[in-house]
This record gives structure tokens, sequence and C-alpha cells, in this order.
């Protein structure tokens, strides 16, 4: 209610603002579609994971014959380059053509630029791939969600797995960020509270070429555990290179989302042994993921990575969400939302929780293996699966 | 000691692929925004010619010859109407052709990693020094070695080099001398074309195969043509070295400072010495 006459007066106000005002005329005509910006990389650091994300969603849609509310759903899809600048343009010009929501980025720092703007345009903005903290902090954005998961829940797998293996002295190789920054330091605290030792600790330039000084170094230390607080082309090259002196075979490798399918395919045979949190796994077994997985393979004959699955599950979810308002309402979706539950899923129950727009999830931990055809050469298998209770802190007040 | 080695092979990694751009930019006046791409592309042929054939030598020519007829046609087809032109037609010349390739690469090979092996005689380990060294490094260290040494012998010591360095000192006086200079400069960029090839599928079982392969190596190859001064072959080698080492240093005691020690090796050769710490002033004439 209060958000109604806020509204309304926004509306008053807003004819001083002639951005707002197009939002306003937008969403009084009857729309003759549901159009959605996508703000991905489709180049850069994270570029590979963009095309995947785009894939995932062409299948959520698809699957609800490319309709919502009655009318045909269009995704325009924008490349940010992998950098927060260009996914400000992109998305300010989405939102002046009109789209409905904001769905996207890749890195964090895109993502968390785009969040400014769709609070200030009160817009809504799915996340279902970037995993800093920060995107859902309790009374953050009223316009943001996110249904991945967070490096926080990364973070402590990778912390409960550095316990169960009794390692005793880690190497932390960090990509030199804020959000892997921060995540190393609650890893070195905790497991230093843990009694782990932490031997080395370098912090190397995101996009980094050449790991081979650092793995030489590890290689020369008393370490039992490699801690990679990286991804993408990160994480492939320094695995990739630890493998050239392998490493890998007296030492655990593992990190917070060093590996799945499409990272393992360019690491090659070094990625084998190699532990990871787990985003989403074509292998989990739920009618839900089943039919998911069938309609991927048909239409693009491969299996889904987990930025396809996360952003098929997380735009299913929201669609599925915006219909049962039955309203072009962009405040009552966002009501529906914060409450909403998922039983089904393709990673089992999410909740969304009001108070941070953080879906509550399993968390998935998993290892590479040698894969069987259809699977790609490298696989990932799932080696435990965490409650949700076990990574999420209950929502403060 | 081992960091020397990692610093050494840093160094011959850059200039392999550094030895092409300052060719180019030296004896041509090009700046070659594209060179980078190149590179990419020479990564990927030899990653798929590697892949059907089971011949690591097989993808090293392959890449080189292919890249090497890349360049030809780009310098036949795009870049001989520009040379009167100012020289920032170049530069959106050679921008536009690394968004041809990286389409071309993203229709051919998608967007995913791709995965080089090593050459099995290559693939194993030494110890040295009290670390544990892949081979390949060491015979990366090798092979630029042998590549400059050929490299200064074409330019500096055979006929072709001589007319490559008349043509690039006056080109207008060799034209009338009756040799071609026009299909000298399509030479000398397919050369450093070719050049850039190569060290992709040298790079190749190194690194992960993937698009944005180029975009971190090429401001470092910059700086070495930079430090190196144009076209001379011998500041390449050792710019490379330097950075190489800087690198292996840096990352050695201070990852986190590595990028920020390289620019800051570049601007006090910008301020001290702006034709290059290895320019000789009695070269060019």
């Amino acid at each position: 209610m209060v958000a109604g006459i806020k509204a309304r007066h926004g509306r008053l106000l807003g004819a001083l603002a002639v951005s707002l005002l197009f939002a306003t005329a937008a969403q009084a005509a009857d729309p003759d579609k549901f159009k959605i910006g996508g703000v991905v990389s489709l180049s850069g650091t994270y570029g590979i994971f963009g095309e995947d994300m785009r894939k995932g969603v062409e299948i959520a849609i698809e699957q609800r014959g490319g309709k919502v509310l009655g009318k045909p759903i269009q995704v325009i899809w924008e490349d940010d380059e992998t950098k927060p600048q260009p996914a400000v343009q992109k998305t300010t010009r989405l939102i002046s053509e009109g789209v409905q929501m904001i769905f996207g980025a890749v890195s964090s720092a895109s993502s968390i630029a785009i969040m400014n703007i769709a609070k200030q345009r009160k817009i809504p903005h799915l996340v279902t791939m970037s995993a800093d903290d920060k995107i859902t902090v309790p009374n953050g954005s009223r316009y943001t969600f996110r249904t991945s998961n967070t490096l926080g829940m990364e973070q402590r797998m990778a912390l409960s797995f550095t316990k169960e293996q009794k390692l005793k002295r880690v190497y932390g190789v960090t990509a030199d960020y804020q959000a892997t920054r921060d995540s190393w330091e609650w890893y070195r605290r905790e497991a230093e509270k843990a009694g782990v030792e932490i031997v080395g600790a370098d912090f190397a330039p995101l996009g980094n070429r050449d790991y081979s000084s650092i793995v030489d170094k590890i290689a020369r230390s008393n370490a039992d555990g490699v801690a990679l607080f990286m991804t993408g082309s990160d994480a492939v090259t320094m695995v990739k290179q630890a493998g050239q002196v392998d490493l890998g075979k007296t030492r655990k490798i593992f990190g917070p989302v060093i590996a799945d399918e499409t990272m393992a395919a360019g690491v090659g045979p070094a990625s084998i042994g190699v532990y990871s949190g787990v985003r989403y796994h074509f292998s989990v077994d739920n009618p839900a993921n089943r039919k998911f997985v069938e309609a991927f393979r048909k239409k693009y004959n491969e299996l889904p990575s987990s930025a396809a699955g996360e952003a098929y599950d997380g735009m299913a979810w929201w669609l599925d969400v915006v219909e049962q308002t039955g309203s072009w309402d962009k405040e009552k979706w966002v009501a529906a939302f914060e409450n909403s539950v998922r039983d089904n899923s393709v990673e089992g129950r999410k909740a969304m929780r009001a108070c941070d727009h953080q879906a509550m999830q399993d968390g998935l931990w998993g290892v590479v293996e040698k894969g069987v055809a259809p699977a790609p050469a490298y696989t990932m298998k799932i080696a435990k699966v965490f409650p949700p209770n076990a990574v999420f802190d209950a929502c403060q007040p | 000691m081992s960091t020397l080695i990692i610093g050494l092979s840093l160094g011959m990694l850059l200039f392999l692929l550094a030895s092409g751009l300052t060719l180019i930019f030296g004896m041509l006046g090009v700046i070659n925004f594209a060179h980078g791409a190149l590179y990419m592309l020479g990564a990927y042929i030899a990653f798929d010619i590697g892949r059907h054939t089971g011949s690591f030598v097989a993808g090293l020519i392959g890449a080189t010859v292919l890249v090497a007829v890349a360049g030809a046609l780009i310098e036949r087809l795009a870049l001989r109407p520009l040379y009167n032109r100012p020289h920032f037609y170049q530069l959106i010349l050679t921008f536009g052709v690394i968004l041809v390739i990286s389409e071309l690469v993203k229709i051919v090979w998608g967007l995913g990693y791709q995965e080089s092996t090593m050459p099995e005689a290559l693939a194993g380990t030494v110890e040295l020094f009290g670390s544990t060294i892949p081979v390949y490094r060491l015979f990366v260290i090798g092979f630029g070695a042998l590549v400059s040494g050929g490299l200064f012998l074409l330019i500096e010591k055979s006929t072709f080099g001589m007319l490559v360095r008349a043509a690039s000192s006056d080109g207008e006086m060799v034209r009338l001398l009756g040799l071609p200079v026009s299909s000298v400069r399509m030479a000398v960029f397919a050369l450093g074309s070719g050049l850039a090839g190569l060290a992709g599928a040298i790079a190749a079982p190194l690194f992960p195969i993937e698009l944005g392969m180029a975009t971190n190596t090429i401001i470092d190859c910059f700086i070495v043509v930079i430090l190196g001064g144009l076209g001379n072959i011998r500041g390449a080698v050792a710019a490379s070295l330097l950075i190489g080492l800087v690198r292996a240093i840096g990352y050695s005691y201070m990852p986190s400072w590595v990028d920020i020690l390289t620019f800051a090796l570049l601007i006090a050769t910008l301020l001290t010495r702006p034709q290059g710490l290895f320019f000789r002033a009695t070269r060019s004439a």
C-alpha cells in the first residue's frame, strides 16, 4: 500500500524527469511484448559464460511457449565485455528501450553496477551468475534478486573440505580484486582458527597470463593444499600450469569456483582431481533437471554447463512468478518473488529470502573426473551436497 | 635460479610474439593492432592441426604458414591502399581485422576453451636448482634463441634484409631503382604475421586456448617494441628478456605489483630514452 502511494507520487514527480516519464509511459500502455534486457559477458575474461547463459534462458522461454502474461517474450542481448562501464551503458540503453527486467551480468562488478541502475529506475534485476556477497545483503536493493550461489556458500564449502581432508598447510593464490580478496581473507581467518597453517598467499592480477613462478613457489613449499580464489581464464591457466609440474599429484588443489566442465576442457588432464564448488550440475537427479537436460541436449546437442543451468533455473522461476501475478505491475512481481519458493528447481528446493533477496539452496561440492560419453572428457562428479543451513548464515534483522 | 629460467622462458615467449610486431612496426611503420589476433589464430590452427594429425611439428609449421598467408592477404587487400593516408587509418583498419578474426574463430571453434597437449618428447620435467622445470619451458628458451638468431641473420645479413631496410628508409628511391617495393612490403607483413602464428603455436600447450588469449600479452608486446626500439631485433630480444625477468622476479616476491613494475619500466624508459633502451643512432640511415 505504501509502495503504491509512493509509486503514484513518483509518477507525478516523474513528469519532471524525462527518463521516468518514458518508463511510466511504457508501463501504462499495454505492451505487446515482454521485453527482457540480457547484459552478459560475451567477450573478455568471463566471455565463455555469457553464451551459455543465453542458451539456458532460451530453453526457459521455449518451455513456456515463448510467452508470459499472454505476450511473446523478447530478449535483447548485450555484451558487457566483462567490464562495468559497458554494462552501465548497455543497461541504461536497454531500459530506455522499455525492457521489463534486466538479466545479468556475469562479473560481480558489472552486476553491482547494474543493480544500482535497476534500483534507481525501479526495474527488476535477476542475477544468476555473479557470486559477490554484496549483491544480496539485508535491506539491499528492492529490485535485485539472486537465484544462484553466493561466494559465501562456496568459501564455506572450501573451508569444510579443508577440514575434512585434514589439510595442515595451505597455500592460497587469489585473483587480485575485491570479491575474491574478501573471500580469501574470510577463508584464511576461519582456516587459521581451525588450526590450518597458511604457508603462502599470493595475489595475482586479474587476467594474469603466467603462473609458472607462483606454481614454482608452491612446489617448493611444504603445502599439502592449494586454495585458488579465482575463476574463468585465471583458474584455467593456473590449474593447467600447475599440471605442467604435476603439482596436483602431491597436493590437493581446490577453490570456491575453479572447475566445471567448461573450465576443465581448457585445462585438460591436469584438471582431474581438482575440487571446486559447483553452481549447478546436469547430473542432479530430479524430474525438473532431467527435463531441462533433455531439452538442452535436443536443442544444442551438448550437456548444459553450470552457467546455462543457473540461468535457466532463475529465468524459469522468475517468469513463473510473473505469470502468477497476472499483472504488468513490476512492483507486484517484486513483492511476489520476495516470498517465492520453488520446490521443483533443477537443483532441488530453492526458497527466496525476503531479507536479502538471496535464494536459499543446497551447496554442491564436486571433483573433476574422467568423463564417459555423452558427458565431456573431463566431468565434475558431485562429491558432497551441503544443506542450506550449512552454507548460509541466518538473516540478521 | 629457477626464477631466472622461468623469466627466460617468459621472455622468449614474449620475444616470439613481439618480434613480428616490431618487424612490421619498424620496417613498414604500421602499428598492427591485429597482431594479437593473429597470435590467437595461430594457437587455434596449431591446436586443430595437432588434434587431427597428432603431430606438434605439423601444427607449428601449419600455423606459421597459414597465418603468414592470412597476413599477406590482409596487407594486399586492406593495408596497401592506406600507406599514403594518415596513421589512424591503419589503426582503425587493424582494429577491424581483430573483430573479423575473432568472429571467424568464434564461428569455426566456438567460444569454449580448447586444450592442446605438449608433444610427448617435451612433456616431462627436469630438476634444476631445486625446482621442477617443465622441459617445454627449456624448449621455448632454445627455440626463441634460434628464431632470434635466424631473424637477425635475415634482416642484417641477407639480400632480402638489405632490400627491406632500404625500402623502409626510402621506398621511393628503391622503387625508382626498379625493385618491387610492394612485394617486399607484403613479404615483411607476411613474415611478421607468420611469427605471430608461430608464437601462438608455441604458446598453445602452455595456456588455455581462448578468444581472450591475446589481450594481456599484446600490451607486453607493445612495451617490448617501445623498449627495444622500432624494428630492432636485437633490441626486441633484450627487451623481451628484461620484461620476462622483471615479471618472473615480480611473481616470486610481489605478484600484485607485477603489472605496476612492468609499466614503471616503460615509463622510466619513455622519460629517459624515448627512442628505446636498445636503439642505436647509427642504425637507420
